[in-house]
């Protein structure tokens, strides 16, 4: 409820601006009287899909003698299936360019086929052991399926899954990542080198998309997922022996943050500043320089930080 | 608040609802523009990466400047406290002038000016008292008063919602202390239609109504503890005090509790509709979602898979038979609610949907230092924080 916008939306009838129908259903909306519900339908989706995903996991956890497996990897089947036909009866016809979602629940019904497929997939591996000791390869076939699934049906959620699958594939995961950095162990130097090759791959993906024009609206997406993963890898290796990873850190963050700026995409720009922060005050403590000394320079740093950031935002106002 | 910044914040409301108007192809870039025109806006603003970058740097600066004051003065005993005081006394009249002669608004430096400034205030005052031996029983109410005194001070000055929230929260916790919290928390809980009122007043600047919000949204949450039949036989509110929590469970006002963890989302739900307000709606269905999980607790109806399977997939075909029934009325509306999305901004929400699903990613592959070979251990699948294993 907005008695403002309200009022605004008379007074820009009043004056032209707005046409009666435009002030009519503004003027609603801000008293009240028209509610959408569209952001909890979606979230309740959301939401029941993993809850629904949750309990088919602790179903074949518990139940795998009782059902037997053959059944258990029939049913997940049959399950996806009915998803992906659900979704593939109401979809649209396939583009290369950002296609209109038809139903509220596309997405989410696509979402939860895919990982009906992805856990029968998992189980199938898990019991049968086709693969056998090349087990993570179902990473890869699931992080293919999902990738097809997600351009033929314009889905960035399942674009994502994709991707961090494939991330998986590689022995790469952000959670990985995250316990190695938090736990102060210097993770394995392959890890590192996995993720920040998986990362430089995404980036490159993000790159074509965008030239070919080819689902150029996934570029984002990827592109995140591919700074993460970089950034993430150089961070983790931070004040290691060598002063090399953190001046990695340094020149990455700071080229992100460069080229995110001039391209005007700030949720990098962000991620791009901390990065290069952290990997300058890395770079000066590592020269021991106490409490005072630290305090000193976050402060001043900080300071300088901050006005910079005034300084190019300044910048960024005229245009 | 400054009647500037009232002002400043009403217009700010106006514009906001007209860039999800554009958004929404609703009006054209020449309506926007002359609507901007308008409406003015003569603050000082700061996008959310810049704004968050200077939060973040402002807060960095403002404690690393304390600690090296501190290691350098290398004061003892009061000294300390009295010059946290002072320092936190200066950021909070640092952010007065910010917000007002600077007219800076969602900038990001006067948000850490004043939540820095406030929790030194805070803590200072915690640290002098201690320093003067005060009993723990009397220093940490008066620290909680202090707490929700100043956050409600800040959150009426600067219009500040998070500080009302918070605000609130202490002031339910310095209840919580009293030797009947319980009946403080559904007492305080009761002036719930006052915030309600209010919040609905054009009298008030849309910071301060959103304000009002995040206290009635506390107010609701601890109405709803108070009552909950998992918090009454646990003693929760109780425990948050400084003696022995009682034993509850054999209460004989405990079918009150049961009436309540029933009743209470059901009537945030009902009240939510009939009066079409979403903090409502949003907060009865969070209730009834953990009156069910309370529900669960106590009676082992079903095997809990089966309580996640059907609770989710009830949540997925009750989403569609909303948006259908809604979809199906005149308009594509009934009683003043529709499914379609209208003038808001989808872009937040879908996302995080996508980082969920990014962040959540199968449990990945250990590369091995040495041993290059693998042994067949299963998978492990999931997506969007659903995960399974096997």
């Amino acid at each position: 409820m907005s008695p403002e916008v309200a009022a605004a939306a008379e007074r820009l009838g009043e004056q032209g601006l707005l046409s009666p129908a435009q002030r009519a259903l503004f003027a609603r909306v801000a008293r009240g009287e028209l509610v959408s519900v569209y952001r909890e339908l979606r979230l309740a989706l959301y939401a029941g899909i993993l809850v629904a995903m949750a309990g088919v996991g602790l179903l074949v956890k518990e139940n795998l003698a009782r059902l037997g497996p053959l059944a258990v990897a029939t049913a997940l089947a049959l399950a996806a299936a009915a998803c992906l036909a659900w979704v593939q009866r109401r979809s649209p016809a396939f583009s290369w360019r950002e296609a209109a979602s038809p139903h509220l629940a596309f997405e989410y019904v696509l979402l939860l086929g895919v990982l009906l497929a992805g856990a029968d997939l998992a189980y199938v591996e898990a019991r049968f052991t086709p693969l056998g000791p090349a087990w993570p390869w179902h990473l890869l076939a699931m992080a293919i399926v999902a990738g097809v699934l997600a351009v033929r049906y314009d889905s960035r959620i399942v674009f994502s899954l994709a991707l961090s699958t494939f991330a998986a594939w590689r022995g790469v995961s952000v959670v990985l990542l995250e316990k190695a950095f938090w736990s102060g162990s210097d993770p394995a130097s392959s890890l590192r080198a996995n993720a920040v090759g998986v990362g430089g791959a995404f980036l490159l993906l993000g790159a074509a998309l965008v030239r070919l024009d080819r689902k150029a609206h996934f570029e984002p997406v990827a592109v995140h997922a591919g700074w993460i993963l970089v950034l993430g890898a150089l961070a983790s290796g931070l004040g290691g022996r060598s002063p090399a990873g953190d001046l990695g850190l340094l020149l990455a963050g700071g080229g992100v943050a460069a080229f995110a700026f001039r391209r005007a995409r700030f949720s990098l720009f962000v991620l791009g500043v901390l990065a290069a922060y952290v990997a300058l005050s890395a770079l000066f403590l590592r020269i021991d320089p106490g409490f005072t000394g630290g305090s000193l320079w976050f402060a001043l740093t900080s300071l300088a930080v901050l006005g910079g950031l005034l300084g190019v935002h300044r910048r960024l106002r005229p245009a | 608040m400054r009647p500037d910044g009232a002002e400043a914040d009403r217009r700010r409301e106006v514009r906001a609802a007209a860039r999800g108007w554009r958004r929404a192809s609703a009006i054209d870039d020449a309506t926007l523009a002359a609507i901007r025109a308008s409406y003015p806006d003569d603050r000082g603003r700061l996008g959310p990466a810049f704004r968050s970058l200077a939060f973040v740097f402002t807060a960095l600066a403002l404690n690393a400047a304390f600690f090296f004051v501190i290691a350098v003065a290398d004061p003892r005993g009061d000294a300390v406290g009295i010059l946290a005081l002072a320092f936190g006394i200066v950021l909070c009249a640092l952010t007065e002038v910010q917000i007002g002669l600077l007219k800076r608004a969602e900038g990001g430096i006067e948000a850490a000016t004043a939540f820095v400034g406030i929790a030194y205030v805070i803590g200072a005052a915690g640290w002098l008292m201690n320093e003067a031996q005060m009993p723990e029983r009397t220093l940490v109410p008066a620290v909680l008063a202090l707490a929700a005194a100043l956050l409600a001070a800040a959150a009426a000055r600067w219009g500040m919602p998070l500080c009302a929230a918070l605000a609130a929260g202490a002031f339910f916790l310095l209840l919580a202390r009293s030797p009947a919290g319980r009946p403080f928390w559904i007492a305080a809980a009761a002036a719930a239609p006052l915030l309600v009122i209010v919040g609905d007043s054009p009298r008030l600047p849309p910071v301060h109504r959103r304000s009002c919000q995040a206290a009635l949204a506390v107010a609701l949450l601890a109405f709803y503890a108070a009552f909950n039949l998992w918090s009454w036989d646990h003693a929760f509110v109780e425990s948050l005090g400084p003696g022995r929590a009682p034993a509850l469970k054999d209460s004989s006002l405990r079918p009150l509790a049961m009436a309540g963890t029933v009743l209470i989302p059901t009537a945030a739900l009902a009240f939510g509709i009939r009066s079409r307000r979403r903090l409502f709606l949003d907060l009865g269905v969070v209730l009834a979602v953990a009156s069910l999980v309370t529900l669960r607790f106590y009676v082992h109806m079903a095997p809990l898979w089966l309580i996640l399977t059907a609770g989710g997939s009830a949540a997925i075909l009750g989403s569609l038979a909303i948006r259908r029934f809604l979809d199906s009325g005149a308009g594509r509306e009934r009683r003043g609610f529709t499914a379609e999305p209208l003038f808001e901004d989808l872009s937040r929400q879908g996302a995080l949907e996508t980082a969920a699903a990014l962040a959540s990613a199968p449990s990945a592959r250990r590369v091995p230092a040495e041993d290059r070979s693998f042994t067949s251990g299963g998978g492990r699948f999931g997506g969007g924080g659903a995960t399974g294993e096997y």
